[in-house]
């Protein structure tokens, strides 16, 4: 986004000089630092001027908390729960959701046929499958899981199909009419072409699951990421809520950055298409 | 779609086949395994899913529920809307500001609406505040993110032929720019309202599980209700079932918005 920010009205001035190193002051990484530090500054003024450490605690205070819950273990210990979850519902959607894609967009008769299903669940959220998982599951690391698979299924679902059916055309004719086989077809053309597709929706996928688990844990788990904000909100620890928050922030960030990075060396071919 | 199933079908009946039979031959089954094989009295089944739906729609308490959470929805999306359409023109005309605020809106965005919960019940309690506060921050990204994009795509012509003509640069704002990037805006918009409609649900869901229940109101309120007080599965059901409708419905009304108001795109 930042590389086409050139195409607006006030851009007209700043002009670059072409073979020069830009000036330290334009880096970006300078900017975000500069960025952060303008908001901690800000943040820091209205925590004194609130002055209540449990409404809002200063950014020493939650600075404070996270290094206490780092050196304790404990941060990591609810890190490992989520992000183990994410994992294994990650894994479990792929195997049923990739498979099923490439189904349906090579077949058309079972696309029509199952399509009408996928349209009448895919509006019901994830969210909207708690209580009922509740009752079905229970408390604990099932309900997580469940909620997980069932919000990332759908971009998975949704994403193979359109790759699938989105192939060239000529690329079937050409390696058909060459003599390739049915399973020769799938492996060597089909699935490279459909692959980038396929990886925008687990990029999807991921983040619909990361947000699923937050509030998933938050009401029925006693353990993860999500538990941990609320609990330590019912016990008014308002440094360690704001800390755990940050951390919550600070994986999906990390994580979509490494998806992304993961996308780039994956399908290289893809670059530049607009996905 | 539309390609692949004229292949497939031959008439319209066929279509109709297509479209009912997978998901009636799921309903039949879900309903004589409640009947015959559920050992529990609580299943939810389909007869009783639909005497339920009438039974909460008779007493009122499904339509004030659902008019609840969308009275929130709908305060919660009109403050994100002028807020992340303002920034977004801002933010999209002056590069600088942009720069600037780029990296705390990248590091805000990924955090989960559901994450700031429990801050927002220490600053708000556990009433409407709270769950409109949570699907204002929901709401409020996608709109700003693709006003952002909308804005740094107009092209760049149109804007300097309104200067040169002495256009003030307030109104190429309004006249020039907020139209060209319409297209842009109008998808933050149907996505933030999507996300929006999640939100709620979670927050009163969360804020009703947290708060003992009682408090908040709201469709997701209720089905916490359901879920830990009368231990009503099938009208837990009913809420899925009309949560989905209304999320439909809600990005139904928005595509239409979009082709009325851009004919231009069709």
């Amino acid at each position: 986004m930042a590389a086409n920010a050139t195409g607006t009205a006030a851009s007209v001035g700043a002009i670059a000089v072409p073979g020069r190193a830009p000036r330290f002051t334009k880096t970006r990484a300078f900017r975000a630092v500069r960025s952060f530090a303008v908001f901690l500054a800000i943040w820091w003024a209205v925590a004194a001027w609130v002055d209540h450490a449990i409404q809002l605690p200063s950014p020493g205070r939650v600075a404070t908390a996270l290094f206490d819950l780092a050196a304790s273990g404990e941060l990591f210990e609810h890190m490992l729960i989520s992000t183990t979850r994410l994992v294994i519902a990650l894994v479990v959607s792929v195997v049923l959701a990739v498979p099923l894609g490439f189904f349906m967009g090579l077949n058309a008769t079972a696309n029509a046929y199952l399509d009408p299903l996928v349209e009448l669940l895919r509006p019901i959220s994830g969210i909207a499958w708690i209580p009922l998982a509740l009752f079905i599951f229970g408390v604990g690391d099932v309900l997580p899981v469940f909620i997980m698979v069932y919000v990332a299924f759908f971009p998975l679902l949704l994403n193979t199909i359109a790759g699938v059916r989105n192939v060239d055309r000529k690329l079937v004719n050409a390696a058909r009419t060459m003599g390739v086989g049915r399973a020769a077809m799938l492996r060597k053309v089909i699935v490279p072409a459909a692959f980038p597709t396929v990886m925008v929706g687990f990029r999807l996928a991921f983040a619909g699951a990361w947000a699923a688990i937050i509030a998933a844990e938050l009401i029925g788990s006693p353990s993860g990421l999500g538990f941990a904000i609320e609990w330590y909100r019912q016990l008014l620890m308002s440094p360690k809520v704001f800390a755990f928050i940050a951390m919550i922030g600070l994986i999906g960030y990390l994580c979509d950055v490494g998806l992304r990075a993961l996308q780039r060396r994956l399908t290289p071919w893809a670059e530049g298409t607009g996905i | 779609m539309t390609t692949a199933t004229a292949s497939v079908n031959g008439t319209a009946w066929s279509r109709v086949l297509q479209l009912t039979l997978v998901p009636l031959v799921l309903v039949v089954v879900w309903q004589l395994w409640g009947m015959f094989l559920a050992s529990d009295e609580r299943t939810p089944v389909p007869s009783r899913v639909i005497t339920t739906f009438f039974d909460l729609v008779a007493n009122g308490g499904l339509i004030g529920a659902l008019l609840q959470s969308l009275t929130r929805v709908v305060v919660g999306f009109a403050i994100s809307l002028v807020a992340g359409t303002t920034l977004g023109l801002l933010m999209g005309s002056y590069p600088a500001l942009r720069d600037s605020l780029d990296p705390i809106i990248e590091a805000f965005r990924p955090l989960a609406p559901m994450a700031i919960l429990p801050i927002v019940l220490l600053w708000f309690g556990t009433g409407t505040p709270a769950a409109t506060a949570i699907v204002t921050y929901a709401a409020f990204f996608p709109l700003l993110v693709n006003t952002v994009h909308g804005v740094s795509r107009v092209d760049r012509k149109l804007v300097q032929a309104a200067s040169t003509m002495g256009v003030p640069r307030p109104s190429v704002l309004m006249r020039v720019v907020l139209p060209a990037a319409l297209p842009s805006i109008l998808l933050g918009a149907r996505l933030s309202m999507g996300i929006a409609w999640t939100a709620i649900i979670a927050a009163e869901l969360g804020v009703g599980a947290k708060s003992g229940g009682g408090t908040s109101g709201g469709i997701g309120q209720m089905m916490f209700v359901f879920y830990s007080y009368s231990i009503d599965l099938n009208a837990i059901v009913v809420c899925m079932i009309v949560v989905g409708v209304v999320a439909l419905l809600i990005d139904r009304l928005f595509r239409i918005a979009e082709r009325r108001l851009m004919p231009w795109r069709q």
